[in-house]
């Protein structure tokens, strides 16, 4: 006789009954689900206060089932500081876009890597501000065409994009930093293994733990959402390659 | 310089920055998050050393942005927090009390005014007034503002200011002036006199046991958006209706009311007991809580009153909100300094003189 | 009864923290007081002064004087400066040392003492500020000795206290120099 078991069901930490809201083809779907998936097997829901940003990624409060404040566009580190300072042992984690991790939020990141808060920030990196229609931002690739880079991103006008996980690095307070990438399964499965990971050092008291998570904006990238997982692997992971930056805890 | 401010029931000899800094602490103040500015660094100076002995949170933040999401972030778990700073930096926070105001977070922000626009100077100013009372964040919102006269009013004002961002859950300024921060006087640290306010229908806590909570300003729909707005002016109305405080003396018979905040109305005080005797009838009022103003009792004043002198380190303020409330029923008068000291008690007098036509 | 001083030298004589003995004093005679710093860029290295204001009767006191009671010149910036806005009938007391010895207001009273040079005496110059707090008392009339050495002992920090006696023999100094030897 065989018994069926579900295999593959919606995590606990995932509001009942709520639908994500992000276009098709858009990898906030699936870095929210792994942030849940983490949270149950982590058994943190209960205990955690998320810090929502401006920007697409604000909308995680409405899936979600835990605590959550939002933060002023770019301060939600400045936010989770203040939470982890007041509330020591609650589980604190910001989920931004890259125009509000790297841009507008610049210092509060790199102040509270370098402070080495016991925080973790997730930052999804789409190389475009997506909820204002696709303006150039932090990580907008050198040639890329965007509304406010018509005729591609070039130094002249723009300057350089920025390699975030690199930078988190090499502050001393940053505990764990990795790039991951959502482009194909076995890449969503390190994504998951990097977020669990970065939980796993707050849990412990390590300092600051960071996961940057390439992701598509098919929209506003203006390609279907085949083509958006191969515009991220064939343009954005030669420059933004994905890795374990610094980990504290690995043996050498 | 510091040591002996946690003593309690007998008088020390402080300065107002130390007074409101020893306050908070009294007042059980958890989490201090600073960015230095003259005139107000003692605070963030006596917070880093004291907050860290009795093992509360205290961060020496990148900016005063920072610093104020930190307390956001802060009361957003129901603590007490606060941040301290001055004119041009509170300037920086004005997002953030925005969000603050509609987040309805109970923090306390106190703002030691100094000379501005812009970077200004570090002298004694009332230059913001404007910017407590009607805010420079956007949006409709309002904050409580108290302001301290005396450096024991520093004290019993911290207390308060805690006390009733808490109960409204609301941002609350203390707002004092670069003189009031460096005076020092005798004061008395009395026990914080006010119940806590419970805040576990509210607070972020891990969604233990109920659903989660969601602290946000965003309101994607117009119509939730009139809903929040007429329920926070509601609010509003209930703590002008509650808490407007004024000091109110010789009024009754006044043909001239002096109407001055914070250390000016140090003077304005003297100034009024002289002309009393010279025998000109000049009554005080000093208003305590600069939101909610004490409107309601001008109004009724300019009634029977011919004259009101506002008394202003600024180039005129709160004549403003005067005007509003007189209401053209009597004629309002300025006597201001743009920046630095008060008017001086002579400067005070004479002008009562010539506006008394004597 | 509401009587005001201001105590003035440069940044380094200690001005402001004999006017915060000062003050303490009047605190521990249960009197309303009030201190304030000049403060800003005129504190390094120009003329740094302080006011302080005694109310007994019970009022909070005015700031921003226009007049003053009793003036401490401890140098002849301060004194030049100072001057004009003593009180008629006030005293402008000055420090002999590093202040020539001019009148130029009949309608106020003079009192000049060589405060450096009996500090130097005392053994260290640093105590120009306190020996000078001790004349200024005298001449006031306004607080005592004894309260004028509790005040010194509230005011010095812990990691000062080794001075206190050193201090305490200055403020003696200062207050029992004698009045009548001066002209």
């Amino acid at each position: 006789m065989t018994t069926l078991t579900q295999t593959f069901k919606i995590p606990e930490s995932i509001k009942k009954g709520s639908k994500f809201s992000f276009c098709p083809g858009c990898d906030h779907g699936v870095a929210v689900r792994l942030v849940a998936e983490v949270l149950d097997e982590l058994g943190l829901r209960e205990k955690t206060i998320a810090v929502a940003s401006i920007g697409c990624s604000v909308t995680l409060y409405d899936f979600l089932e835990v605590d959550s404040l939002e933060a002023p566009h770019g301060r939600a580190l400045a936010e989770a500081t203040g939470i982890k300072r007041a509330r020591p042992d609650k589980f604190v984690f910001t989920y931004q876009g890259d125009g509000d991790f790297a841009s507008i939020g610049m210092a509060e990141s790199m102040h509270c890597a370098l402070r080495g808060e016991n925080v973790t920030a997730i930052c999804i990196n789409n190389t475009t501000y997506g909820m204002t229609g696709g303006q150039l931002g932090p990580t907008t690739l050198i040639g890329q065409v965007t509304t406010t880079s018509p005729t591609g991103r070039n130094v002249e006008y723009y300057g350089y994009p920025i390699k975030i996980a690199e930078h988190i690095a090499l502050c001393d307070g940053t505990a764990y930093s990795a790039r991951v990438s959502l482009d194909t399964v076995p890449n969503i499965r390190k994504a998951k293994a990097a977020i669990k990971k970065a939980f796993e050092i707050q849990q412990q008291g390590l300092g600051f733990s960071f996961v940057e998570i390439l992701a598509t904006c098919p929209t506003n990238w203006k390609k279907s959402p085949q083509k958006a997982h191969e515009r991220v692997r064939e343009e954005m992971m030669p420059i933004y390659k994905p890795g374990i930056y610094k980990d504290i805890t690995a043996n050498n | 310089m510091t040591e002996c401010l946690t003593k309690t029931s007998k008088k020390v000899l402080t300065k107002g920055n130390y007074a409101i800094a020893n306050a908070a602490v009294l007042a059980g103040c958890e989490c201090y998050f600073g960015y230095p500015i003259t005139p107000q660094s003692e605070i963030g100076e006596f917070m880093s050393g004291k907050m860290q002995e009795l093992k509360r949170a205290y961060v020496s933040a990148e900016s005063e942005l920072a610093a104020i999401n930190m307390v956001l972030g802060a009361c957003a778990t129901g603590a007490k927090a606060m941040t301290s700073s001055s004119s041009c930096a509170v300037a920086l926070m004005q997002e953030a009390l925005s969000y603050a105001a509609s987040d309805e977070l109970p923090i306390v922000l106190v703002s030691v005014m100094r000379g501005g626009p812009g970077l200004g100077n570090i002298y004694p100013s009332q230059g913001d007034y404007n910017q407590a009372t009607i805010g420079g964040g956007n949006g409709d919102y309002k904050m409580i503002v108290l302001a301290p006269a005396t450096v024991q009013e520093c004290v019993d004002l911290t207390y308060k200011a805690f006390y009733l961002a808490h109960k409204y859950k609301n941002p609350t300024v203390l707002l004092a002036d670069g003189l009031l921060g460096q005076m020092m006087e005798p004061v008395e640290f009395k026990e914080y006199p006010y119940p806590e306010v419970d805040n576990s229908d509210w607070a972020l806590t891990g969604a233990k046991n109920r659903p989660g909570r969601i602290i946000r300003s965003y309101a994607p729909s117009a119509d939730n958006q009139c809903e929040f707005l007429n329920k926070l002016h509601a609010k509003y109305k209930l703590i002008e209706e509650n808490e407007t405080e004024w000091e109110e003396i010789n009024t009754e018979d006044a043909d001239i009311i002096l109407v001055s905040f914070g250390s000016p109305a140090r003077n304005a005080k003297s100034a009024m007991k002289e002309c009393r005797k010279l025998g000109l009838k000049v009554g005080l009022l000093r208003p305590i809580t600069l939101f909610p103003f004490p409107s309601k009792r001008i109004a009724e004043l300019a009634e029977k009153t011919k004259k009101f002198i506002s008394v202003e380190i600024n180039m005129g303020q709160m004549i403003r909100d005067i005007k509003l409330a007189v209401n053209g029923k009597a004629q309002v008068e300025l006597l201001n300094r743009p920046v630095g000291n008060p008017p001086s008690v002579e400067e005070i007098v004479e002008k009562i003189k010539k506006e008394s036509g004597v | 009864m509401e009587k005001n001083f201001i105590i003035a030298g440069f940044g380094g004589q200690g001005v402001l923290l004999a006017g915060e003995v000062l003050a303490n004093a009047f605190m521990l005679d249960d009197k309303n007081v009030t201190w304030y710093p000049s403060y800003g860029a005129e504190m390094r290295g120009g003329t740094v002064n302080c006011e302080i204001v005694m109310n007994d009767s019970g009022d909070v006191s005015s700031v921003n004087k226009a007049e003053t009671d009793f003036i401490l010149a401890l140098n002849q910036a301060s004194f030049d400066r100072f001057l004009p806005k003593v009180k008629k009938g006030g005293w402008m007391i000055a420090n002999s040392t590093l202040v020539e010895e001019k009148k130029s207001r009949d309608d106020i009273n003079y009192f000049f003492v060589p405060v450096t040079k009996l500090a130097d005496e005392l053994g260290n110059s640093k105590m120009t500020n306190i020996l000078s707090l001790g004349v200024l008392a005298k001449i006031s009339k306004l607080t005592s000795l004894d309260t004028l050495e509790k005040a010194l002992d509230n005011v010095l920090p812990a990691h000062r206290k080794n001075l206190l006696p050193l201090n305490c023999k200055a403020l003696k100094i200062g207050y029992e120099y004698d009045l009548s030897a001066v002209k």
